[in-house]
């Protein structure tokens, strides 16, 4: 019996890509169910790690454009669901899913938990100035917004872009690094 | 796959994560406080009583007629536990663990110990989530409780508020108790808000004060919910002569 043939035999929830998909599902409904929660010694400001955007690093970094902008744009839609839909986190997790794809780092960085960290931190950082400039467009063009003023807005930003991108590359290996070694064992070639 | 993902998605964006926080409701359970914890906003509750006082006070002096002053809060508030906060950096949400199940819909208000802490925004079965009143984007018309000043207060993130003043010149001095007002439409009238700390009267196009909440938000962790129906039309002032033309723009 050849290997494709074993796995064919098997009953549908032993079939790897069933495992996968569970696994893959389960990994993000746990980060949607850390994002409402502070844990003590989780926080900093107030602000806790953005866990939707390092599950989009982790997966977009070994897999093309294409899915790392559908993966932002289902976890976006998710966190959406979970806040407001205005502005949209759709938009900051699809550039954040793009970009990391782009990086191409197989080829330039050294594959390590360091460099994952660091790219976790830049995209924190993209992704809070991505919703920021939403919410300083929505606060120029409509006379009667909600937001308060330009200066506060950026103010405000600086202060989570900052925490958000600390605390998010500190706890990037917890997830990365399980996840990353799950698609490793799973993935279609193997 | 990718449609089912997209649509599974959309799905639950549509319904406003209602099973998401259903889900989470059942993992932090074992986590929520218990019954004892309230003696530790005892302190918040001698504010809040001493602000009701003040409030009251000035009700008396002024003679306002019974009929006039209705009951603010309702009795048969319901007790909740705050079970978590907002899924992103920007909102200023809290999750409470008491949903539809229990009578709790959009509109509702929350009080804590110590004062206002927002409205209910969205219900699922079990929880509730809360617009706290320091989000940016939360509007709550105020007065001030000694002069009936009155005014817009507005989040900014923190434990402190920023009150923008109707008039040029309003008569207020740091120390004194906000209340809501009775030209607020998503909240009933004379709920404590907070004290003033500071003031800003060169700020344009209206004077501003910087407002310290009574309610410790960032450390809140009961709440009570209060069944209210936000007002189409705005009731008419109590007292004659100090109803500005201009009406608080409340965020719906």
């Amino acid at each position: 019996m050849t290997p494709t043939a074993r796995v064919l035999s098997l009953p549908l929830w032993r079939q790897p890509w069933v495992i996968n998909s569970a696994v893959t599902v389960a990994s993000v409904v746990v980060c949607l169910l850390l994002l409402p929660s502070r844990v003590q010694g989780m926080e900093l400001l107030g602000v806790s790690p953005h866990w939707l955007l390092i599950w989009v690093v982790a997966w977009s970094i070994k897999r093309t454009q294409w899915e790392g902008a559908i993966a932002g744009l289902v976890l976006g839609t998710l966190q959406d669901a979970m806040t407001s839909p205005h502005p949209t986190h759709t938009l900051s997790l699809i550039v954040v899913g793009v970009l990391t794809a782009r990086l191409q780092k197989q080829r330039y960085l050294q594959e390590d938990i360091v460099s994952v960290a660091l790219i976790v931190f830049a995209m924190a950082v993209i992704a809070e100035t991505v919703l920021a400039l939403q919410i300083s467009l929505n606060q120029l063009i409509s006379a009667d917004s909600l937001y308060p003023s330009l200066g506060k807005i950026w103010l405000y930003h600086q202060r989570i872009a900052l925490s958000s991108a600390i605390l998010s590359s500190l706890w990037a290996p917890a997830l990365y690094y399980p996840l990353n070694r799950w698609w490793d064992r799973y993935s279609p070639s193997s | 796959m990718v449609t089912l993902a997209i649509s599974s998605a959309w799905l639950l964006r549509a319904n406003d994560g209602a099973v998401l926080y259903e889900a989470y409701y059942w993992v932090t359970r074992p986590l929520q406080p218990g019954i004892s914890r309230e003696e530790q906003f005892e302190s918040s509750y001698i504010l809040e009583l001493q602000q009701r006082i003040v409030e009251l006070e000035y009700q008396n002096r002024t003679l306002q007629t019974l009929s006039a002053y209705e009951e603010t809060a309702a009795p048969g508030g319901t007790w909740a536990a705050v079970i978590g906060r907002a899924a992103d950096h920007w909102w200023q949400h809290a999750i409470l663990n008491r949903g539809s199940r229990s009578g709790v819909a959009v509109g509702h208000i929350v009080t804590g110990p110590g004062g206002l802490v927002g409205r209910v925004v969205a219900v699922s079965p079990r929880t509730a989530r809360v617009l706290l009143i320091s989000d940016p984007t939360s509007r709550v018309g105020a007065k001030v409780s000694r002069s009936r000043s009155m005014g817009v207060v507005r989040g900014q993130s923190n434990n402190r508020v920023v009150m923008e003043f109707f008039e040029k010149a309003p008569d207020i001095k740091a120390g004194d108790v906000i209340v809501t007002s009775s030209f607020s439409r998503l909240f009933p009238r004379d709920i404590p808000i907070g004290r003033i700390e500071s003031i800003d009267l060169t700020q344009s196009p209206a004077p501003e004060a910087v407002i310290q909440l009574s309610s410790p938000l960032a450390i809140l962790e009961w709440a009570t919910i209060y069944p209210f129906e936000p007002q189409e039309t705005v009731d008419l002032p109590v007292i004659p002569g100090a109803a500005p033309d201009i009406m608080p723009e409340d965020r719906p």
